[in-house]
């Protein structure tokens, strides 16, 4: 049988292919954003992660994005909390973010920080961070053509790379702390401090003591990840994300809305054809509703093709940048669209369906 | 259910009134219209423009409510009955001809007929009985064109296969020659006919052609909201002939 939606839907190309794009745009948007958001956030896990320390020392209430916390701690903290029974290394850290390079800069001392499990493995050049040495991951020295002893701008801040280290590293840029701090005007303050237990310690007896000793401080144990990423450290992530998919699903709701909208307006004498034939209000919502979806169908495929190439794109053009798109993901996202556009159309329906069926015939 | 007892009329109205109300002004369309058609009959309504017979024809189709009055259509009457249920008897009982064909633009011939039946719930394809009603009215080889790919006449017989299809109680036509030329509207009355005398279907239709409501078993004639008369076929002679 031939099918009146697909007949319309066919018959007024502009506006299906109009429709289409702005439904994929509103998938792309939910895709890309989201998926560099969690990418981001998955990155950060698995640096973090990958350091090794058992906790994370921060001021409290401070974010998981270092950058956004303050160098509030005083580097002499490290030296009390090394006298805490059970704690065997402290890596005081200053993170900076850099706009330009999109990304984290830490600023450490080289002796603690390559006392924890997550060191620095060097794969040339000099293990050495003094002045304006930086030390640089393996991914950001090939995408910016980097080699043990160039130059290079950091912060506004001229450095020569001292050696190039494996990727995987909390952050891909390492200075001096020393010369972060002077850069910073924090001289003595650090951002952050990773902690390691001693070997065969307790570590939760030690996370006890710790959290007793310095109850207004934010320590949080790296081997729970859900801990790592709650709501409370990452204050308006969970708002930035329903935003975006409100957006998303915003555009493919008054996209839908508009275009059918328009539409039984256009098909105003048809839809008194289909009432004078007999066709029941819930015929007629069916039928738009039916347009409607399957124009979201084709939307969504259009925005989850152009995502995937849209990700391509991104993750061959910035190596450091990471966009996480699951499967999970993209049905998520496919749902959203779908949901938006038929909520868009279930009012033109509605309307379609309550039409006078006299008036409707008599439109010109 | 009949109004005057008698089992074999499948249109009656009692006191039929319509009045179209705008703010404080209020539009007399029918007058306590008194009409009973009979199962098989062919009638034809004629009438200035205005006199209401295309309200009539509304009414008797149940896309309209009246203000006043009683509408039984094949034993239901529907003049109390809710949009939802007059829209169902419409669905069983009812074929709508227009004057201006109205047939989908984007689906072809066959897809309009084949619409019927998805909506009166009688099938999704011609395959069940529809061949002989497609070629009685000649549409065999014209099925897979878009109405804008047809002719005027063509158009009209498509229109009314998508009428028939779903063998209704009645057809109703309005003007269902108003559009097509002399040849084009001698071979749609034609079909008419041959529908009403083949297969027995009950034909009201409303025209301003004295030689369209010839074709008809029994002719009245409207003005004014009001029948004016019921002559025996053939003995009709228009009153308002030079009006319009």
């Amino acid at each position: 049988m031939e099918s009146l939606v697909t007949a319309n839907i066919k018959s007024r190309p502009t506006r299906t292919i109009i429709s289409i794009l702005a439904v994929g745009i509103g998938v792309t948007l939910m895709l890309i954003i989201g998926g560099i958001t969690q990418g981001t956030l998955n990155d950060y896990l698995g640096r973090t992660m990958g350091v090794g320390a058992d906790f994370i020392l921060q001021p409290s209430g401070a974010s998981i994005f270092y950058a956004f916390s303050s160098a509030a701690l005083p580097i002499k903290l490290g030296d009390k909390l090394l006298e805490v029974p059970g704690v065997a290394t402290v890596a005081p850290v200053l993170a900076k973010f850099s706009s330009a390079d999109f990304g984290l800069v830490f600023g450490i001392d080289l002796a603690s920080y390559n006392q924890l499990p997550g060191w620095l493995r060097i794969v040339s050049g000099v293990s050495r961070l003094e002045g304006d040495d930086v030390i640089v991951d393996e991914l950001y020295a090939k995408s910016h053509g980097l080699r043990p002893g160039m130059p290079i701008i950091i912060l506004y801040h001229k450095f020569v790379v001292s050696a190039v280290c494996r990727p995987g590293a909390a952050v891909r840029i390492f200075v001096s702390l020393k010369t972060l701090q002077e850069m910073n005007a924090t001289p003595d303050k650090v951002s952050l401090m990773f902690i390691k237990a001693g070997p065969g310690m307790d570590v939760q007896k030690v996370f006890s003591d710790l959290k007793g000793k310095y109850p207004d401080l934010a320590i949080v144990r790296t081997s729970d990840p859900s801990l790592l990423l709650a709501d409370t450290r990452m204050p308006g992530l969970k708002e930035f994300r329903f935003t975006i998919v409100l957006i998303s699903m915003l555009l493919s709701f008054m996209v839908i809305l508009l275009a059918m909208y328009t539409t039984i307006f256009e098909r105003t004498r048809e839809i008194g054809i289909l009432k004078s034939l007999g066709a029941s209000r819930g015929f007629i919502i069916s039928m738009i509703l039916r347009e409607s979806v399957m124009i979201s169908c084709l939307g969504v495929a259009f925005g989850t093709m152009t995502s995937a190439l849209i990700r391509e794109v991104i993750v061959t053009a910035f190596p450091t940048l990471q966009v996480a798109m699951s499967f999970v993901d993209i049905l998520r996202g496919c749902a959203l669209g779908m949901t938006g556009g038929t909520l868009g159309a279930l009012y033109p329906a509605y309307k379609a369906a309550r039409m006078d069926p006299v008036k409707a015939l008599s439109y010109e | 259910m009949t109004i005057d007892g008698h089992a074999e009329n499948t249109i009656e109205t009692q006191d039929l009134t319509m009045v179209y109300r705008s703010g404080k002004v209020e539009v007399v369309a029918l007058r306590e219209i008194n009409l009973s058609v009979r199962k098989g009959e062919f009638l034809a309504i004629m009438g200035p423009s205005g006199c209401g017979k295309s309200t009539l024809l509304h009414l008797l189709g149940g896309l309209i409510q009246p203000t006043g009055g009683k509408i039984v259509i094949d034993g239901t009457d529907i003049s109390r009955l809710s949009d939802a249920e007059r829209t169902a008897v419409r669905r069983r009982k009812i074929g709508y001809v227009f004057q201006r064909f109205n047939l989908l633009p984007t689906i072809s011939a066959r897809g309009n007929i084949e619409l019927a039946k998805r909506i009166h719930g009688s099938g999704h394809s011609l395959s069940n009985g529809s061949g002989a009603v497609i070629d009685m009215l000649g549409l065999r080889e014209k099925l897979g064109f878009r109405p804008t790919e047809l002719s005027g006449g063509e158009q009209q017989r498509v229109a009314i296969a998508r009428a028939v299809i779903t063998q209704p109680a009645i057809i109703l036509a309005d003007e269902p020659t108003g559009s097509l030329d002399s040849r084009n509207s001698r071979a749609v009355l034609r079909v008419l006919q041959d529908l009403n005398e083949k297969l027995k279907q009950t034909i009201v239709m409303i025209t301003h052609d004295a030689e369209a409501a010839s074709v008809a078993s029994r002719v009245v004639e409207m003005r004014d909201g009001q029948i004016l008369s019921h002559p025996a076929h053939g003995a009709y002679e228009p009153e308002f002939e030079g009006l319009f």
